[in-house]
């Protein structure tokens, strides 16, 4: 039992580690290396070419055996130093404190309010299976999810906001609008972030819905629901104990890394509604060659995904009585 | 095609019946084909009675007939009568939702096959019993104390099962906490479909024990519905043999073992795994049981029975007496001795291994 | 899915001395059975279900339109008709044109042949690399499992998109093939890891048993006894890693961090998208439509043709309609009689 937390804690750890080499390895590897780039950054500053030189000259003097350079990234890493954004002249980790709320608060709502529909409509469908319900759910349900989440952010865009103008086609939240736990400001901030969940929800739910459907289907098929009638169980309590616990359960973890994965979608989503969380400026970082904002979040989103994986692997055994006494089976 | 069966009623019918089927069918295609073709059978109060058939023979649908529990889609026809000591009869099969919900564990309960799959994998035990309780009205706390005797007389810890989750338990364990669960709203009558096919052989013979245990204990009728013939003989009183989806022979339990007076009894009696038979004695039935869609004319046994004669190819066999209570739905039930003899000699004390170890 | 030899608890009755006489079988005939039980019936069923067919169709069509269809249709250039022609008005171009004169349906034709190489190339790397890890794994165990589930997990926990975005944007990749294998540089890993306690269960098979103490060696039993047993799985993951080199790349496309030299339906997205804002109107709206059709019903081909794939793996449905396979509904015995009915 032990041994399985030991075994995902480590895990974690181990992913996490292979991420951060991987990027340290990353911006070696960029064409003409950081030594360029800080050329270029110079340049762009509009500093004096013969000043340029003599940095740069300075600079390669100074430059560090490969393990030694690893070890300091490492340690600023651990100290919460992700460097400083060319792009912005700002530090990565005070860019990344600004927006991460905003995409996680995107995200996770999405999420859930996606998985909220899925089960409930599943389990209904489920329980109609064969009717016409079923099949117009279903290919309803396959329609939506052959779109993906950028076109239908772009289709809202051009239509509530360019046409109609009934939504915001930017920003999170109007200019003006200062900070507060007041109606007005998370009025305001539910309008701008009305689009992008939108954009998320119709164009996921739809796979959820299908994977509720099969769950459930099977569930209804298991002896145990059989002989639960049998008992004279109410039927409210057969389809929420019964046939609900146990369909819902397999998709626990997808659950969890479905927001791990939303996260690193936010990229185009945000960029597509001018939303400034972390992907809107991982996008700029991109466009920009702004490498360190660039693996600064790129750092934050796999950590995003690490964790809920692991809280997912950690959390199971609690919704799941079978994992709990159980060494091997996994989540997933 | 129903078969009438009226005038050989003294076959099936019995002194003091608890429950009575009459006519018993159950079809998914409109009465195209029927997967239980017009059974007629009494359940003597305080009896055990065996029931055997192959796979796909119907016994479990006779069996979910009893308690109007047929799998949709399919219907269900015929009569049903359940008579409880010193009460008006009651037709199972004309009960509204809420009497049927309390015949149905509180009169009549079953015990599945495949216990492994009875129990809800996210609920303990104990959550199973108190909701059944609750769900009937039951005081829970007296129901409880019930459970957990049931359980003690099962040999399980009460507390320690009520405690665990179905997949902390062994096949044997969760069949025997199932045998408790079926019987704590203490019904008269206890239906077991297939009870024990999971489970090997030195555990079926110990729950057969503690049946027959029980039933005394708790003054039960009990259907028992096996494939395994040897099984059932050493339980129950009474047997009736079924052969696509109709009942072919009925009588006690020793007349059927040792003086079986239809083909297919006979042939099964050969084919069916002996502890003391050789295994060079042993003989497969040739040829397969024939699917509801494509039932042969007559006596559904006739292309695999060597004794089938024209009259057999077109009419269905009624009961023909072979004693007062013992009965043959074959034309040439007397030549069948000769024709399929028995391999090895037949006793009851033979056959049983259930001798109380 | 499942070989039907074992017959197991309470199939063992009466009968069972009906089926026992396939003991010798030549190396042909288990070819032929090999075709005949994971090739043709899965197709079989498969192809029963209208969804397979739709989606088969319409990934033809797109077969077509990438193969025959550009060489019948001109390539975009700019210029080559009057600019900001409105849809169905001329001819020369029936879908109208750009604000730079370029033909939108061209422009959607030509993008074809790139996407699907690129769907080509990802599906092919993501599963290949899927079934050669999670085969081995689950089959090997030991050691070798445990570095290799530890690879996966890993793999598995880093997040694709900002992944390729930044591989993408360090490598620059030009290549349709090289850009269908880095979208799925680590699709893989999931699929990997379901493959591979797939294979856990098959090889408890006797007949995996038996040709293991035969001595034949373990690349020989994993390509003859294991990976066709996985094959249906492994097309239905097939259209959804195809789904995603779509989804992904068109994303990419649209950002603008691939390189713009290829046509594409983002790159169309991209600039559709940019007027539109521009005109604040829908003026340019049939320039995003072309592209998100195009988009659309390739994704709607691929998930159609996983979800009729699917079929072949629930047990339930496929002894329905393969009827034969009875077998495998051990567990009920007289109610497996109705389904049988209902057909």
């Amino acid at each position: 039992m032990n041994n399985y937390y030991l075994k995902r804690t480590g895990r974690a750890v181990l992913t996490l580690w292979v991420t951060v080499t991987v990027t340290f390895g990353l911006i070696r590897a960029i064409p003409g290396g950081p030594l360029e780039m800080l050329r270029a950054r110079l340049v762009r500053q509009g500093v004096d070419p013969s000043r340029i030189d003599a940095i740069i000259q300075s600079r390669q003097e100074e430059s560090q055996p490969i393990y030694v350079e690893y070890y300091e990234y490492m340690s600023s890493l651990l100290s919460g130093n992700l460097g400083e954004s060319f792009y912005f002249r700002e530090p990565v980790s005070n860019i990344i404190t600004d927006a991460l709320p905003w995409t996680v608060f995107v995200m996770v709502t999405a999420t859930i309010i996606l998985f909220a529909i899925a089960i409930v409509w599943g389990a209904i469908i489920a329980y109609k299976e064969g009717s016409t319900f079923d099949t117009v759910s279903s290919g309803l349900s396959i329609l939506m999810s052959s779109i993906p989440f950028y076109v239908l952010g772009i289709l809202f865009v051009v239509v509530f906001s360019y046409r109609f103008g009934v939504f915001p086609a930017r920003y999170r939240t109007s200019p003006g609008v200062t900070a507060s736990l007041s109606i007005p400001f998370v009025g305001n901030v539910l309008y701008h972030a009305a689009l992008p969940i939108a954009s998320i929800v119709i164009t996921q739910v739809g796979l959820q819905t299908l994977a509720m459907r099969g769950n459930s289907i099977q569930v209804l098929g298991e002896d145990f629901v059989r002989v639960a009638r049998l008992r004279g169980l109410p039927d409210r309590r057969i389809a929420v104990r019964y046939v609900g616990r146990n369909a819902i359960l397999p998709m626990y973890t997808g659950f969890l890394t479905l927001i791990g994965f939303n996260l690193g979608g936010s990229v185009i989503l945000e960029e597509i509604f001018t939303y400034t969380g972390i992907g809107y400026y991982m996008f700029e970082a991109l466009i920009n060659r702004d490498y360190p904002l660039m693996m600064g979040i790129f750092l934050v989103i796999t950590t995003a995904l690490v964790l809920s994986v692991y809280i997912a692997d950690l959390t199971y055994g609690l919704v799941d009585p079978r994992v709990k006494s159980g060494d091997s089976s996994e989540a997933y | 095609m129903a078969i009438d069966q009226t005038t050989e009623e003294q076959v099936y019918s019995t002194d003091d019946p608890i429950v009575t089927i009459r006519d018993s069918a159950v079809t998914y295609d409109e009465g195209k084909s029927y997967v239980l073709d017009h059974v007629s059978l009494d359940l003597e109060r305080g009896e055990i009675l065996g029931i055997v058939g192959e796979s796909g023979s119907g016994k479990s649908m006779l069996a979910s007939s009893l308690l109007d529990a047929i799998p949709s889609p399919g219907r269900l026809t015929g009569e049903i009568t359940y008579r409880p000591d010193g009460e008006e009869p009651i037709n199972v099969l004309e009960l509204d939702k809420d009497e049927r919900r309390s015949l149905r564990w509180e009169d009549i309960s079953m015990v599945f096959q495949g216990a492994m799959n009875s129990f809800n994998p996210t609920m303990d035990l104990r959550t199973h019993f108190e909701e059944t309780l609750q769900a009937h009205d039951a005081d829970i706390e007296a129901g409880i104390e019930r459970a957990e005797e049931l359980l003690e007389d099962l040999y399980l810890e009460p507390n320690r099962v009520l405690d665990s989750y179905p997949h902390e338990l062994s096949g044997g364990m969760q069949q025997r906490a199932l045998i408790a669960l079926s019987l704590v709203l203490e019904p008269d009558v206890l239906v077991m479909d297939e009870p024990t096919a999971a489970l090997d052989l030195l555990m079926q013979r110990s729950i057969l024990m503690l049946l027959s245990n029980l039933q005394e204990k708790y003054n039960l009728t009990m259907v028992f519905i096996t494939h395994d013939l040897p099984l059932v003989a050493a339980l129950a009183d009474r047997m009736a043999i079924m052969y696509a989806f109709r009942l072919v022979e009925i009588g006690e339990t020793r007349d059927i073992v040792e003086n079986a007076a239809h083909p297919y009894t006979r042939a099964l009696l050969n084919s069916t795994p002996n502890l003391d038979a050789p295994l060079s004695e042993m003989q497969p039935i040739e040829g397969q049981s024939p699917a509801p869609i494509n039932m042969p004319s007559g006596c559904a046994y006739h292309p695999r029975c060597p004794l089938a004669t024209e009259e057999c190819r077109t009419t269905v066999p009624d009961y023909h007496n072979v004693d007062t209570e013992h009965g043959s739905a074959c034309y040439h039930w007397e030549e069948s001795y000769d024709e399929v003899p028995l391999v090895y000699e037949n006793s009851l004390d033979g056959t049983t291994g259930g001798e109380n170890q | 899915m499942k070989p039907t030899e074992s017959e197991t608890g309470t199939e063992e009755e009466f009968s069972f001395g009906t089926t026992q006489s396939d003991v010798e079988v030549t190396t042909a005939d288990r070819l032929r059975n090999f075709y005949r039980e994971f090739i043709y019936k899965p197709g079989l069923v498969a192809w029963e279900d209208n969804r397979t067919r739709i989606g088969a169709t319409i990934l033809a069509v797109y077969v077509f339109i990438g193969t025959v269809g550009t060489w019948f249709y001109r390539a975009p250039t700019t210029n080559q008709s009057e600019r900001s022609i409105q849809p169905f008005q001329t001819m020369e171009a029936p879908l109208g044109t750009t604000s730079s004169g370029e033909d939108v349906l061209a422009m959607a034709i030509h993008a074809t042949p790139e996407m699907l190489i690129m769907i080509l190339s990802g599906g092919i790397f993501a599963t290949g690399l899927a079934v050669l890890i999670g085969t081995v794994a689950g089959y090997k165990g030991g050691t070798t499992d445990r570095i290799l589930t530890t690879f996966s997990d890993v793999a598995m926990s880093i997040p694709g998109l900002p992944l390729i975005m930044v591989l993408a944007v360090v490598v620059s990749p030009e290549r349709a093939v090289v850009i269908g294998i880095l979208i799925t540089i680590n699709y893989w890993a999931g699929l990997a890891r379901s493959i591979r306690s797939q294979v856990l269960t098959i090889r408890e098979h006797s007949y995996v048993e038996a040709s293991r103490t035969m001595g034949v060696s373990t690349p020989r039993i994993l390509i003859k006894d294991v990976i066709p047993n996985i094959m249906p799985y492994v097309l239905v993951n097939f259209a959804n890693a195809a789904r995603y080199v779509v989804f992904a790349s068109v994303g990419l496309y649209y950002l603008g961090i691939l390189p713009t030299s290829v046509a594409n339906w983002g790159i169309q997205l991209d600039n559709a998208y940019s007027q539109a804002g521009a005109l604040s109107g829908g003026g340019t709206m049939y320039q995003l439509v072309v592209p998100m059709i195009a988009i659309m019903f390739l994704a709607l081909g691929l998930i159609l043709l996983a979800q009729g794939m699917d079929r072949v793996f629930n047990p339930r449905v496929r002894t329905r309609l393969a009827g034969e396979s009875r077998g495998e509904a051990e567990d009920d015995e007289d109610n497996a009689a109705p389904t049988e009915v209902m057909t």
